[in-house]
C-alpha cells in the first residue's frame, strides 16, 4: 500500500501528528499480530518438543526444578532403558501386527465398497452412504461391555485378532467415506476410453482406475493406521496378559509401573509417536478436506 | 448425478422376466446390476455383525442382571428397566451426568472460540511464521491422546513441572511444589488443557481453510466499504463458514463427550472419583466391578444423552447429503 493511500484515510486521533499516525498503528498492529503467531507456535510446539527433549536429556537435567531447555549433552540412555525392558519386542510386534492387518483387511473391504457407491447406481445406495456417515459417529466407548461379552463368546479375549476385528470396524467407515471422494475424482470418461480401447470393466478398473486411486490408498491407510496405532481403551480392557499389550498399553503401564522415571517415559512416548507425526505431516493436507467432507477421527 | 452409466440405471435396464435375451449382452447387464451389490456386501455384513450385533447387545444386556455370578453360571436373568432405575435414582449417577455433560460444553467452547482466533490468526501472518504455526498445529493434531496425556502430566509436575516453574516465574504465583491433582476441579483443569489443546489444531487447520476459500476481492469490498473487522466477521466470515462451524462443533461434542484415555490416563477418575465422567463410569461399573447389566444401563444412557444433544445437528446434516 502506497503513502498516498495513507494520505487519504481519515486523520489518526492521537496528537503526535501525521508521521506517527497510521504507519506506527500499522506496525503495532504487526507486532502484535507476530507476537500472538509465536505465543500460539510456543503454546502448540512445547508440548510435543518437551517429549523429545527430555528423552533426550541426561538424567541429571531432568529432575531440576528450572528447566534445561536443550537436551545437551544428547543422550540414548533413556532410549536404551525403555526398549531393554522386558517384553518390548513382543509389545512392537503385537501393535505392528494388529494394526497392518486391521488396516489392511479394512482397505480391501472399503475399496469395493467405495467403487459401488462410487461408481455404480443402485437402489439403496443413498442409504448406505447415509448408514457409512452415521455409523462413523458411532460411540465405540459405548460397546465395551457387549464386545467383551461377544470376545468371550467367541474366545477371543485376550487374544489379538479381538483387537484386528475391533480396529477394523473402528477404521472401515472413514475409509469408505474417504476412498468414494476419491474414485469420484476419478474422471468417468478415462474409464470410458479403455473400454471403448477393448478393455473389460475389470481391466479398465484394474489399469487405469486403480493406479489414480493409489495417492488415496496410501493417504486413507495411514489415517486408519495412526488410529489403530493410537487406540488405548479396547486394548487395555481386553488384553490382559503382558505378552499380549499394544505399545500404548505399555506406555501407560509406564507411569504406574516405574513411579516417576520421566526420562524413560517420555523415550518410549517418543518412539511411540514418532511415525505417527511423520506421517501425519506427510498427509495433513488430505486429511482436513476428508474429515469435513462427513468423516470422523474415530 | 449421472454417475450411472447407460443400460444400468434400473428404470431403463429390461426386466429380467421377459423371457431369454438372444446373446451375451444382457447378461454382461444383469451381472453388471448385481456387482454394485455385491461390492458392499463385504462391508455391509461387517457392520451388521461388528456395529449393529453388539448394539443389540448393549441395550439387552441393560435388562438384565448380570453380575460376576451370572457371568460365572452363563445365566440370563431378565430385570426388564431395573438397571435404569436403579442408575437413575443414583445421586452418584446424575452427578457424573451432570459433570460430564459441562465437561463437554466447557471443551467443546473453548475449542470453537481458541480455533477460530487461531484461524483468523494465520490468515493475518507473514509466510513464514505461518507456516511454523501451521506445523506446530499439524504436530499436535498428530500426537495420540496417550502420550499428549503423558507428556502434559510431566509438565503440570508437581516437583518438576514446568508449568509450576513458568507460572512463579512469571509472577503469578508461588507455585513451587503445587500438586495440579489434589482437587477435582484442578485435575478437571488440566484433563480440559490436554483435551483442548489436541482438539484446537483439527478445527483450526479446517476452518482456516475454508477462511483462505473466501475469495479475496469479497473482503476487499467490505473493507473499502469502511466495514470494521468485527462487522466482517459476523456479516461475511461467519454466514460463509457456518457449515465448517457445524460440522465441527458437531464432531468436537461427539468426540469430547465420550472421552475415555485422556481422562482414566490422568488420575483414573480420581481425586475421590471426582474427575469420573460417563465413559469412565462405565468402564468402571462394567469391566471393572463387573456389574455388567449396569454397565450395559449407563452405556445406553449415555448414547441417548448424545443423540438428545446432537439431534439438532443430525437432522440438519440429512438434510445437507441431500446431494449423496
Amino acid at each position: 500500500m502506497s503513502r498516498t493511500d495513507l494520505g487519504t484515510r481519515p486523520a489518526p486521533r492521537r496528537t503526535g501528528g501525521l508521521r506517527a499516525g497510521p504507519t506506527t498503528r500499522k506496525r503495532l498492529t504487526r507486532g502484535l499480530l507476530n507476537l500472538a503467531g509465536v505465543v500460539t507456535l510456543l503454546a502448540f510446539a512445547f508440548p510435543v518438543y518437551w517429549m523429545f527433549a527430555t528423552a533426550f536429556k541426561p538424567s541429571r537435567d531432568i529432575l531440576t526444578y528450572t528447566p534445561r531447555l536443550l537436551p545437551w549433552p544428547p543422550t540414548l540412555e533413556h532410549f536404551q532403558q525403555a526398549v531393554s525392558r522386558p517384553h518390548f519386542g513382543d509389545f512392537l510386534r503385537n501393535s505392528l501386527l494388529v494394526t497392518l492387518s486391521a488396516v489392511l483387511l479394512s482397505l480391501v473391504i472399503a475399496t469395493l465398497a467405495a467403487l459401488a457407491v462410487g461408481r455404480f447406481d443402485f437402489r439403496g445406495r443413498k442409504s448406505y452412504l447415509l448408514l457409512v456417515l452415521v455409523v462413523q459417529m458411532a460411540p465405540f466407548e459405548a460397546l465395551l461391555i457387549p464386545f467383551f461379552f461377544m470376545l468371550r463368546q467367541l474366545d477371543l479375549l485376550n487374544q489379538l485378532p479381538a483387537l484386528v476385528l475391533i480396529y477394523f470396524i473402528f477404521t472401515m467407515p472413514f475409509t469408505i467415506w474417504t476412498l468414494r471422494g476419491f474414485v469420484v475424482g476419478v474422471p468417468r470418461e478415462l474409464e470410458e476410453a479403455a473400454m471403448v480401447d477393448g478393455c473389460t470393466r475389470m481391466q479398465a478398473f484394474r489399469r487405469v482406475v486403480f493406479p489414480l486411486l493409489a495417492p488415496g490408498l496410501v493417504a486413507t491407510s495411514i489415517f486408519a493406521f495412526v488410529t489403530a496405532w493410537n487406540e488405548f481403551l479396547y486394548a487395555f480392557v481386553f488384553m490382559r496378559d503382558p505378552d499380549k499389550f499394544t505399545l500404548p498399553v505399555w506406555i501407560a503401564s509406564f507411569r504406574t509401573a516405574f513411579g516417576d522415571d520421566w526420562g524413560a517415559t517420555m523415550a518410549a512416548s517418543s518412539l511411540f509417536t514418532l511415525p505417527v507425526l511423520v506421517f501425519f505431516l506427510a498427509i495433513h493436507r488430505r486429511l482436513a478436506s476428508g474429515l469435513t467432507a462427513g468423516a470422523v477421527k474415530g | 448425478m449421472g454417475r450411472a452409466p447407460a443400460g444400468v440405471d434400473p428404470a431403463t435396464a429390461p426386466a429380467p422376466s421377459h423371457g431369454p435375451a438372444p446373446g451375451g449382452p444382457r447378461r454382461a447387464v444383469g451381472a453388471t446390476r448385481r456387482l454394485p451389490y455385491l461390492l458392499v456386501v463385504p462391508s455391509l455384513a461387517a457392520f451388521v455383525a461388528l456395529l449393529g450385533y453388539p448394539l443389540y447387545q448393549v441395550v439387552r444386556i441393560s435388562l438384565l442382571k448380570l453380575d460376576l455370578g451370572e457371568l460365572i453360571r452363563r445365566e440370563t436373568v431378565f430385570v426388564g428397566l431395573a438397571n435404569y432405575r436403579s442408575i437413575l435414582t443414583d445421586r452418584f449417577f446424575w452427578t457424573v451426568a451432570l459433570r460430564t455433560v459441562l465437561f463437554t460444553v466447557v471443551c467443546v467452547t473453548l475449542t470453537m472460540v481458541i480455533a477460530t482466533l487461531v484461524a483468523l490468526l494465520l490468515e493475518r501472518l507473514g509466510p513464514g511464521l505461518r507456516l511454523a504455526v501451521e506445523i506446530s498445529l499439524v504436530l499436535t493434531w498428530a500426537m495420540p491422546a496417550l502420550t499428549a496425556t503423558v507428556v502434559w502430566q510431566w509438565l503440570f509436575d508437581t516437583q518438576f513441572g514446568v508449568v509450576n516453574w513458568l507460572l512463579t516465574t512469571l509472577g503469578v504465583g508461588a507455585f513451587e511444589g503445587h500438586s495440579w491433582f489434589a482437587t477435582g476441579l484442578s485435575t478437571f483443569a488440566v484433563i480440559t488443557i490436554i483435551v483442548v489443546w489436541q482438539a484446537i489444531p483439527f478445527v483450526a487447520i479446517t476452518l482456516y481453510a475454508g477462511l483462505t476459500a473466501i475469495p479475496r476481492e469479497l473482503r476487499e469490498a467490505m473493507r473499502v466499504d469502511g466495514a470494521s473487522p468485527w462487522r466482517s466477521f459476523w456479516s461475511l466470515i461467519l454466514p460463509v463458514l457456518k457449515p465448517l462451524f457445524m460440522v465441527t462443533c458437531f464432531l468436537s461434542i461427539i468426540w469430547d463427550f465420550k472421552v475415555f484415555t485422556q481422562v482414566w490416563l490422568v488420575r483414573q477418575g480420581g481425586p475421590n472419583r471426582q474427575t469420573v465422567t460417563l465413559s469412565v463410569y462405565a468402564y468402571q461399573e462394567g469391566i471393572a466391578t463387573s456389574h455388567f447389566g449396569r454397565a450395559a444401563a449407563i452405556s445406553v444412557t449415555m448414547v441417548v444423552l448424545l443423540l438428545a444433544a446432537l439431534v439438532f445437528y443430525i437432522r440438519l446434516m440429512l438434510r445437507t447429503q441431500e446431494d449423496l
